[in-house]
């Protein structure tokens, strides 16, 4: 049995093309090159066709509501701040239903790797407009195409405090499965944006559409600078940056409790007898 | 039941809250027994805010509106609450507040009293309590020392200094004629406590070992994320303060998954927003503890104002159908126990637990002996035996009772799968007909199980042939108004339901019977709980008692509304 077999779970069922087996083939290969063992993360997802990979996956899983899978995450990095956690889901998910816990599971600089399977497009519903699909759109209830501005993730998750952001395309594996290893062992906030296409709804944003417009970032660009990413990731027109857009060293959620110092919360609450509430009866005295 | 009764009232921020801790804290070190209500307005500043002060040689369950002392802070109190003033009692204030009042029992504090450094509406509060406790007969070095004590650490030293001026000054102002000390003796008791209903919640929390805790700030719900909070870094709890009630619940779901026991915290508009997680812990059947103070709804509602409207909500929260507890502590006492007992529910029973209160309640304070350590037991519930290798867990696996053991995943080899989807045993989604109807099925006979393992009503008084059903807060003024009404030939029983859902129509049923009349006397329109008990237990409940004002339930209201609702009907 290969590596990527032993995480081998329930057999997808996406449609013939869908970029969600390519970030399905990627994301076993980022836990192989990791050496992680389904015993030693947990999976958190919400709602859409991009969320249904977690059952793909041999692990632990806790699938949620749609949009709400970072909260849970925080519950869990909360009572276990040693175990490794990912997230997947897609941009309807993370960044429309669940758009105010993205925004400040990133403030948070929360422990967790979160892959966006980003279509540009609701899937699962059948075609309606997502937060990141382009102008003038047009779908059954946008007959006028879609207004306003597409969400940028990169610049949402820049202006909100992640501290790893990056952007791939699914179509091309190496890199996907590469800026999904340095996710998952970046400590903090890490975004993968994944640039995928939905063969059936989305007939704009199509694999050679992405293809033609993704561009890694070339060694000129300095992940460091924050000035850097907004930069790259605002001039965006016919070339999209792929790669590492920002990386910084902050410290996660998790650091700023003394409670989640040394032994996880989860494994000393069989040590938690009543008598440690005494000390508290003073102050009402 | 011989008691003094004293209203501080004033502004919002003219320090009533710290007249009421000084004043609280220094009965309760001389032996006495205590109860506080707040009553505020949801403003920062101004407007007009009391609370009153209650205290006697006996435990007391609940407040009383006639007062023996009005500390007024501002010239607008005096107007306000002199009403509510004895014809005995008397009416402490400053100068610069006396206004056009002229009324026999006003006494009033010369400016020329106390230092000049002590001038000013800021030490009213330290002022008038000093007054009162001259009045009162008490030593004035005892109110020095509570000064001392609370205030030493918060205020600059000069300040200190003209406050403990003031209170010596001031306690030689009070006329011969005017000091009345209590006809009660005190029954002092070492280790007694003096402590909100939530703060007694937190505690229970605590006892019960919460890891995590997290919550959205809303009246009255706050004080317990402060409390946890703050003690959170000694007691090894994480708290956090989420950036909406959505995420607190979620948040506490994913603790609970792994690991911890955890709670969230809120009032009725944010138990609205969590409607759709309640869920989720129903159908991921993840133990979790979901605390609702009630305040005055719908929406915003009064947001500083007590009701017990959320019972039904709560009981039907969150679309489909799902097993979940609704508990509710009668007093400050029961508070802590049931705080601590809510998470062995959960988790013996692997549903979403309402632990609820009122804000009144939740707010107010009252003596009480230490908890006792030893009456809390914690029991996390079935777990699983772990494997000799990793593998897919049946998280769901079909048993008899409906609870399934349970694993920790990343504690465990067992690798635990929990979907907010109708799923399979080992929590895969599926909609497969007959799966749907055994998982279903499974979850919601939990429903008997609990019922049957939930202790029924207390009959309190019984024999009498009318019932009065209560829940929460207002057991104590319905306990508190008997012995007056008995003088009028009015007298019933009360029937005090803690375990509100689901409930055992054979144990309500035993418990009601024999009585000729069954009302309900609720804080809310519709009379929830009378409505829950006809409907799940078939009981015949005559007539509803309802108040819907937002302000907290007086043995004087109790007794109003029971007078002209049986009156005539005994």
């Amino acid at each position: 049995m290969t590596c990527a077999e032993t995480f081998d779970f329930h057999e997808p069922q996406w449609c013939p093309g869908c970029g969600n087996f390519d970030i399905l083939v990627c994301f076993k290969e980022a836990l192989c090159g990791l050496g992680l063992k389904p015993q030693e993360f947990i999976m958190v997802t919400g709602i859409g066709q991009a969320s249904k990979l977690g059952f793909s996956v041999k692990c632990n899983l806790f699938d949620g509501l749609h949009g709400r899978a970072l909260p849970v995450a925080t519950g869990i990095n909360m009572a276990n701040h040693k175990v490794k956690l990912i997230s997947v889901s897609g941009d309807g998910d993370y960044y429309g239903e669940g758009g105010n816990h993205f925004i400040h599971a990133a403030r948070r600089n929360l422990n967790i790797a979160v892959f966006a399977g980003d279509n540009r497009v609701y899937g699962l519903t059948k075609g309606q407009a997502s937060p990141t699909s382009s102008p003038g759109f047009v779908t059954p209830i946008h007959p006028e195409g879609v207004g306003g501005k597409p969400i940028s993730p990169v610049l949402l998750a820049l202006a909100s405090g992640a501290t790893f952001v990056a952007r791939a395309f699914s179509g091309n594996k190496e890199e996907l499965s590469g800026l999904m290893r340095q996710a998952i062992e970046h400590k903090g906030f890490a975004l993968v944006d994944i640039m995928s296409p939905c063969i059936t709804f989305n007939k704009t944003n199509t694999f050679g559409w992405f293809k033609n417009r993704a561009k890694p970032v070339g060694p000129g660009h300095d992940p460091s600078s924050f000035e850097a990413a907004i930069k790259l990731a605002s001039a965006e027109q016919d070339s999209i940056a792929t790669g590492v857009i920002y990386k910084a060293c902050r410290p996660a959620f998790d650091a700023r409790f003394s409670a989640l110092k040394g032994e996880t919360i989860a494994a000393r609450t069989a040590d938690f007898v009543p008598g440690r509430v005494r000390p508290l009866f003073e102050r009402f005295k | 039941m011989k008691h003094i009764n004293i209203v501080i009232a004033g502004a919002a921020g003219q320090g009533i809250q710290s007249a009421g801790e000084i004043l609280g804290k220094t009965l309760l070190r001389l032996g006495y027994h205590v109860f506080i209500t707040h009553d505020y307005q949801s403003r920062v500043r101004g407007g007009h805010n009391f609370m009153t002060l209650r205290f006697s040689g006996e435990p007391l369950a609940a407040s009383v509106r006639s007062s023996d002392y009005l500390l007024a802070l501002n010239e607008e109190s005096i107007g306000l609450r002199l009403g509510g003033l004895g014809a005995k009692g008397l009416a402490f204030c400053l100068e610069g507040d006396k206004g056009n009042h002229a009324d026999a029992r006003l006494r009033v504090l010369p400016d020329s009293i106390g230092p000049a450094s002590a001038r000013g509406a800021k030490f009213a509060a330290v002022k008038l309590s000093a007054m009162l406790f001259a009045s009162l007969g008490f030593p004035p070095e005892i109110l020095a020392g509570s000064v001392k004590k609370i205030f030493g650490e918060r205020l600059k030293p000069e300040i200190l200094q003209a406050n403990l001026e003031a209170v010596a000054a001031v306690a030689s102002f009070i006329e011969p004629i005017d000091i009345r000390p209590p006809s009660f003796a005190p029954a002092p008791s070492a280790g007694r406590m003096l402590i909100s209903a939530n703060d007694a919640i937190a505690l229970g929390m605590v006892a019960a070992g919460i890891g995590v805790y997290a919550g959205y700030p809303i009246t009255p719900s706050t004080s317990i994320l402060n409390l946890l909070g703050t003690e959170g870094p000694s007691l090894g709890i994480a708290v956090e303060q989420t950036e909406d009630e959505i995420a607190a619940l979620n948040l506490a779901i994913g603790a609970s998954y792994a690991g911890a026991r955890a709670a969230c915290g809120s009032s009725g508009a944010g138990l609205s927003l969590m409607a759709e997680a309640i869920g989720l812990a129903g159908i991921t059947e993840t133990p979790v503890v979901i605390y609702d103070g009630q305040r005055s709804g719908p929406a915003v509602g009064m947001a500083t104002r007590t009701e017990q409207a959320d019972l039904l909500s709560l009981v039907h929260s969150s679309h489909g159908e799902f097993p979940r507890a609704v508990i509710c502590p009668v007093d400050h006492e029961d508070s802590f126990y049931l705080a601590a007992e809510a998470f062995n529910v959960a988790d013996a029973w692997q549903v979403p637990v309402f632990l609820i209160n009122d804000l009144g309640q939740a707010n107010s304070e009252s003596t009480l002996e230490e908890f006792d350590i030893s009456r809390v037991r914690i029991d996390r519930g079935l777990m699983a035996p772990e494997p000799a290798e990793s593998a897919p867990f049946a998280r769901y696996a079909v048993t008899e009772s409906g609870v399934s053991p349970r694993a920790v995943p990343a504690m465990s080899k067992w690798l635990v799968s929990c979907d907010s989807h109708e799923h399979d045993e080992y929590g895969h989604l599926t909609d497969n007909p007959a799966n749907r109807v055994r998982q279903h099925s499974k979850r919601m006979r939990k429903l008997d199980g609990m019922a049957a393992s939930f202790p029924g009503p207390e009959i309190i008084n019984p024999g009498r042939p009318v019932c009065v059903i209560a829940w929460g807060s207002t057991v104590g003024p319905l306990l508190e108004a008997a012995p007056t009404l008995k003088e009028k030939g009015i007298e019933y029983s009360i029937a005090v339901f803690r375990y509100l859902y689901p409930l055992d129509p054979v144990k309500v049923g035993q418990a009601l019977k024999g009585f000729e009349r069954i009302y309900s006397l609720e804080q809310n329109y519709t009379g929830q709980l009378g409505k829950l008990l006809r409907m799940e237990c078939g009981a015949a409940i005559q007539g509803h008692i309802g108040k819907y004002d937002g302000r907290i339930l007086t043995v004087e209201d109790a007794a109003g509304l029971l007078e002209s609702a049986l009156g005539g009907k005994l």
